[in-house]
Formats: C-alpha cells, structure tokens, sequence
C-alpha cells in the first residue's frame, strides 16, 4: 500500500572528496544513513591493496568541539531571552542564507566567544548579587525585632558588674519568665523591644552577683540568645542602611539588564550559528557511519526508489570519481519506512505512530483506518455545533500558523474529527446540548436506544472485517492463499452466516453459511498439529475465539455511551443555566456558566473521543493484522530551526 | 412508624433519590480517588520537567469521566421524576427500579475510577521517561475505562425501560 518502496545505495568514493560528498548528500537530504562499520569488519572477503586497512571512520573529536560550540550558543540565546523578547511575527519569514555568507559566518566562528563571555560575566554578577541580595535581606529580618532598641549594639556586653544580654523568649512564658527574674532580684531590668508572632525580645540586663541565678532562670524558660557580632550602630540605623543597600543593589540590577538588552540584538546571529553549527556538527557525525581505507572511503544508506536517479545526479554534480550502486532489499531485510498517503489520511499517521511505526513488511493501515477513526471520533462527541467550533478552530490554526510534523498531524486530526462531529451531530439532532432544537436527520439515539446500538455494532463489525481483510491481504501477497482461505475465508463465512441467520428472510442460506464455516474452521485451525485428534481438537476450541469476536463487536457500543454523555451533559449544563437566568446578573452568570460549561464538555469529550478512538484501533483493528516495530525513515539532510540554507 | 411503614408511606421517590444519589455519589468518589492519585504522580514527574504539564494533564482527566457518567445518570432519573419542577408522584415498585438501574454505573464507575486513577498514574511514570510514548499511558487508563462505559450503559437501558 502506502510504505515507499527503498533501495540499498553503496557509495565509493575518493577520501580527498569526502567533504564535498558529504556536503552534497546532506543537500540532497533523501539518504537513510546506514551504520556499516560492524558489518564490513566481518566481511573477510574484501580483498584491499597490500597494507591498507579497512576501518570505520572516527570523528569524535570534532563532533565533540561542535556539541560544545553549540551548547555555547544555546546557552547564550537562552540568556538573552531573560532581557526580553525579540518581536518576531509568528509568520515572518526564516532568514535567508545563501552560501558565500554561510561560509562567512562559519569563518566568524570566534565572534560567539565574545558573547559568550559577556553572558557570563553578566549571569555571574547576576547571581553574585542575588546573593549578596538574599544576605542583606536576612540580615534585615533578624534585626527588624530590635527596631525600637535604642542602643548602639557594639554596647550590648557585659561590664564590670552588670552583664545585659538581648534575646527572646517563647511569648507564652513571657509573663513567667519575668516573674522568675524578679523573684531573683527585684532590680533585674527587663525592657520588652517588641514582641512577635511567638516571641517575646527583650533586654535584660543585672548585677553580676546574680548571673548564676539569671542564666539558670533563662535556661528554664528557654531564652535564646542573640549576637551581632559584626554590626556597629542601632537597629535602625542599620535597618536603613540594609534596605539602601537592597535599593542600590536593585539600580545595579536594573544596570546590569541594561546591558543585557543590548546583547538582544546579537540574537539573530546566534540564532543563524546555531543552525550553522547544527548541520556543520551533523555533516560530521554522520561520517561515523562510514568505513574507509587510505585512499577511499565507502557509504551505504537506504533510499526511496523514486529518487535514485536524482541521488546519482547529486553525486555526479560534484564528482567523476565515485561507484554508486542500487540493491533491492532482500526478501527478510526490513527497511526504513516512510509513508506516503493522500492529506486526508496523513493525520491518522500520527495515531499509528504513536503506537508503532509501521513495518516495511506489513501494511500502511493510515489511509483504511483514516475514514473510521475519524468517524468514530465524530460519533463520540456528536455535536453539531461543537464540532463546527472544533473544526473551525482547528482549520485556522492550520491555515494561519501552519505548523509542523506531529502538531500539524494532531490539528489536522482535530479539524476532521471536527467535521465528522458536525456531521453526527446534525444525523443526531445534538446542537448544543439540545438548546437549539432541530430534529434529528437520522434518529435520535436518546429517543431509539436500539437503533444507536446497531448502528455502533454494525460500524464495529465492519471495522473488524476489514481488519481481518488486511491480514487475508497480507496473506496473499505474501503467497499463502491457502492462510488466507483457511484463516480469514471461513471466519467470514461463520460469522457473515451468524449474522444473516438474525434475518428471517436470509435465515436458511445464513445456516449454512455458518455450518460451512464452522466445518472449515474445525478441519483446517489445527493444520500445524501433527497428531489427527490434537488437530481436531485445535479445530474445534478455535471456534471458541466467536466469543473474542462478540467482546470486539460489544466494545463499539461505547460509541454509544461517549455519544450520550456528551448530549446529557450538554443537557445538565443547559438546564443549570437557565436556572440561573431571568435577572439581569442571573443572564450574565447564565451567559458564563453557559461559556465554561460547554467548553468543559467540549475539552473532556475531545480527549475521550481520542483516547477512546485510538483504543478502537489499536486494540481492535491492530490486533486483526497490524504489523508494527519498523523504522523511522529519519534521513540525512539540512535540519534547522531559525534559517533557510539557499 | 417502623422503617418499613416509612418507605411505604413515602411511596417510590425516596429510592429513586437514594438511586441518583449513589450513581452520582459513589462515581464522583471513586473518580475524586483516582483524578487524586495520578495528581500526586504528575505533580512528581512535573517537578523534575515543568514542561510535561500538559501531558500529564491529560493523563490526570481520564479517571475524571466516572464522575461525569454518574452525574448523567443521576440527571436522566432527576429529569424522569421531575426533580426541575413538579416532583411526579412514583410508586414503591417503579422507584425500586430506579434504584436499581443507577448500581452499575454508581458500583462500576466507584471501582473502575479507582484503578483507572492507578493506570493512570502508572502512566505518568511512562511520560516521565518516555514522553514520545504518552499515548500508550492514555491507552492503558482507557482500557479500564471500557467497563465504566458499558455500565453506563447498562444504567442508560434499565433507565430507558423504566415507564413512569
């Protein structure tokens, strides 16, 4: 179906024009780089001029010095971000650079080291006065209880018959503490500074014939002790000056980004050697895969059949000297995949993806599976004017942002899902949770429960015959026409014929139908037994898997229940504003609860209409004939993020 | 009065309440549990990379929709016996049904929300490591899910046969 078709390339060409080919391949950007050092080491076979050696290429230390460059520079474009933005529209074009600057540019290379150091100075001195910050604001707050305390503090000490010490204490033993004190020596001076949360500080100050007695007293009670060691002054005196201080750090700051924004404007060059530095470092790394003697060097990769012929061009362009050689795969060997399916089915890829990617000896389910997926998305939520919201939003975002890769897949995937939403809801009648009421096309699956049921059953069944009609597909193509009869012919039969049997009018072909199949299920599902009875015994137990069948059929009924939690809920968010309504703050509070709720409703069903779709496929229609565990077609090419190499 | 004379003198209502009230009731528990638990596993894994929030968002509303089936159920059986104006009068039989049709959801919902919440958790340790693979987490909660959608169900049908 959809997996490109790939060829084996085989590159030989001279050392003395590696770079050069290089450069070219990753241009060309279509070769699946092959790691072949392992390989030719086993080969022994390959027969090389006296004295030369085969052995893989080692650029290590390069690619090392460009990881270093690079996280220079990302560190650099990341610290400039601090001072600010750089307005950029998000749809104005990536700056162009053609060759002649591109080598300019790489030849500037030590200009980064000048921004570089001066991100660094200004990041240190950033953070030396963080913490020159956080330590003047301690200090603030340890001296903020001693406000009020109208000393000098290089006087707090003891002289020659006093002692007189500052501290707190706990404030619920305040009232004890000072009575235990008196109690000592009626003359003990207590002045109370200020008292906070918890504690209570104090001055205290007496004779030193009793110190003994005071100490002991403020062990008891707890009495912490608190020294300023380094401060001259009064309290507040030094509380001014700290919060100057806080101040002037704050102007050196200010200073400081300052000069910082100046660097914003070194930020379109980083951004250009960033790229610069991203290819030059990937044109490196790849040269690891190579392997090489003293003159030659050789290359391998897989590549889409379709462009072979331009891949000869490209290295023909640049050189004369070279063997450039196609293979098939062979029949067991799994290539890179990469899919090619039509824009509606593309944003299905990122559901199989995100499951495996598919093999290149399987099937490229994407563009079967796209149709179903997306209704079944659609059927979960239900909502005509839901699904118009979805699908609106979703196509603007992909017509003005345009986004890439997986993001672009996902909107996409909104924007159809969105669409089948509409589409259901309009067959339904679901428009907004009933407040406007148009009938429903179809039925309305509140109204006519069992015409729902069918629906989903009857939707899931067909799911699962094709499902079952890929593997008998893969069968076939792989030649095993008899697995294809034998495994997925006769399932047909029985459960198509159980089917028809429900029918009074297709009743008595649909018996047969289904006793032929069951006889051909029984004769052929043991056929890798040796032994006759374990064969039919195998046979007969394989009819067991109708039961498999009948859960995979029941597990679409939660179409169904999805559907209707997104009506009922729509529902309950309706009639609870409506209850509101009537004043005019009631309609502005309705209006609100109206907005939040459906959005609610909306956000919870899209994730559960995903999930629960994915889960449709991955559990039931994968399991039918899926093959995943294939490789990411990831080639070598021109990979950037801010510029557009010409 | 005997608790039996009170139920047949407050005729079918008091369990066709007591119905709504588990569906609703016991859904939301047991989705309050597992919403619970997978917000104590993001937060973790949030700390480490505050840039997988929404991922881990994602993961943390799936246990959240036991909750809402319940509520649904409990509003299909308000709106059957006119809880928004106009309490119908039921007898003892028909109010019994209610009750009975608002289990699955309320037991089902209660339990699968529980051990959705644990999947769920478990997969936040998935995009903790592997963020590329978060679909797979969402699979696994949503396989739990499954019972929880077809209890919802099987309410939805006994509700539906339920003539007042």
């Amino acid at each position: 179906m959809a997996i490109v078709k790939m060829k084996k390339a085989t590159i030989i060409a001279l050392q003395s024009e590696k770079e050069i080919l290089t450069k070219a391949l990753q241009e060309f950007g279509g070769l699946h780089m092959l790691d072949i050092r392992e390989e030719v080491s086993e080969h022994e076979d390959i027969k090389l001029s006296k004295g030369d050696v085969l052995q893989g290429e080692d650029a290590a230390d390069e690619v090392n010095r460009l990881e270093a460059r690079l996280s220079q520079v990302k560190y650099a474009l990341e610290f400039i971000k601090r001072f600010g933005t750089i307005k950029k529209s998000m749809f104005a074009p990536k700056v162009e650079v053609d060759e002649d600057s591109y080598i300019r540019y790489l030849q500037d290379e030590p200009k980064i080291n000048q921004i570089v150091d001066s991100c660094r100075e200004i990041d240190s001195k950033f953070a030396e006065l963080k913490s020159k910050e956080t330590k003047t604001q301690n200090t603030i707050s340890q001296l903020l209880p001693w406000k009020d305390l109208d000393m000098r503090l290089e006087e707090i000490k003891a002289s020659r018959y006093t002692i007189m010490s500052i501290g707190f204490v706990a404030s619920k033993y305040t009232d004890d503490f000072k009575a235990a004190l008196n109690s000592i020596d009626e003359k003990v001076y207590i002045e109370t500074i200020s008292i906070g949360r918890e504690n209570t500080y104090m001055l205290i100050v007496c004779h030193t014939d009793i110190e003994d007695n005071v100490v002991q007293s403020m062990k008891q009670f707890g009495w912490s002790k608190v020294a300023f060691n380094d401060i001259t002054g009064t309290p507040a005196e030094n509380i001014k000056k700290l919060n100057d201080e806080l101040r002037n750090i704050e102007s050196v700051r200010n200073s400081l980004a300052e000069k910082g924004k100046e660097l914003i404007d070194n930020n379109e060059y980083l951004e250009i050697m960033h790229d610069i530095l991203s290819i030059e470092r990937d044109k490196k790394d790849v040269t690891s895969n190579f392997v090489k003697t003293e003159k030659t060097v050789l290359i391998s990769g897989w590549i889409p059949e379709k462009v072979t012929n331009d891949l000869e061009a490209a290295i023909a362009k640049i050189t004369e000297s070279y063997s450039l050689e196609f293979q098939e795969p062979r029949e067991d060997e799994l290539y890179p995949t990469l899919l090619d399916n039509p824009s509606f089915a593309q944003p299905v890829e990122f559901i199989t993806d995100q499951y495996s990617i598919p093999s290149s000896k399987g099937v490229d389910p994407n563009i079967i599976m796209a149709p179903f997926f997306i209704m079944f998305f659609g059927l979960m939520v239900s909502d005509a004017v839901y699904g118009i919201l979805v699908a609106t939003i979703s196509a603007l975002l992909l017509l003005k942002i345009k986004p890439q890769g997986n993001f672009k897949k996902l909107v996409g995937l909104m924007a159809l899902g969105g669409a089948a939403t509409a589409f259901w809801g309009i067959m339904f009648g679901g428009w907004l949770g009933g407040m406007i009421r148009i009938p429903a096309i179809m039925f309305d699956p509140l109204q006519e429960p069992f015409a729902m049921i069918g629906l989903c059953v009857g939707m899931g069944i067909l799911h699962l015959f094709v499902g079952m009609g890929l593997q008998a597909y893969k069968n076939i193509r792989n030649g095993n026409v008899l697995d294809a009869v034998f495994d997925q012919g006769f399932w047909y039969l029985l459960l198509i014929g159980i089917l028809m049997l429900a029918l009074p009018a297709t009743a008595i072909i649909g018996k047969y139908m289904a006793i032929t199949g069951a006889a051909g299920l029984v004769l052929t599902q043991g056929r890798t037994e040796k032994n006759i009875i374990k064969r039919l015994l195998s046979g007969v137990l394989s009819l067991y898997n109708i039961t498999g069948f009948l859960g995979d059929a029941l597990s679409y009924l939660r179409l169904f229940a999805l559907g209707l939690a997104t009506g009922v809920i729509g529902q309950v968010i309706n009639s609870m504003a409506l209850m509101l309504g009537g004043t005019i703050i009631g309609s502005i509070i309705m209006v609100i609860v109206l907005i939040f709720g459906h959005t609610f409703n909306i956000g919870i069903n899209v994730l559960g209409a995903y999930v629960h779709s994915s889960r449709l496929q991955y559990v039931e229609f994968f399991s039918k004939f899926y093959e995943g565990d294939g490789i990411q077609y990831n080639p070598f090419r021109i990979k950037t993020k801010f510029i557009v190499k010409k | 009065m005997n608790l039996f004379e009170f139920m047949n003198a407050s005729g079918g209502l008091i369990w066709a309440f007591l119905g709504s009230a588990i569906a609703v009731g016991f859904a939301g528990w047991g989705s309050v549990i597992g919403v619970g638990n997978t917000g104590v596993a993001a937060a973790g894994v949030v700390t480490e990379d505050p840039g997988k929030f929404g991922k881990t968002l994602l993961l943390q509303a799936l246990p959240g929709t036991q909750g809402i089936y319940g509520l649904l159920i409990g509003f299909l059986i308000w709106q059957k016996i006119g809880v928004f104006g106009g309490l119908v009068e039921i007898n003892l039989q028909q109010g019994f049904l209610l009750f009975l049709a608002s289990l699955p959801i309320g037991l089902v919902g209660f339990v699968s929300a529980i051990y959705q919440g644990r999947a769920a958790a478990a997969g936040c340790a998935i995009v903790a490591k592997r963020p590329e693979e978060l679909a797979k987490g969402m699979v696994f909660a949503a396989m739990v899910e499954t019972y929880a959608v077809l209890a919802l169900l099987a309410s939805f049908l006994m509700l539906n046969g339920i003539t007042l």
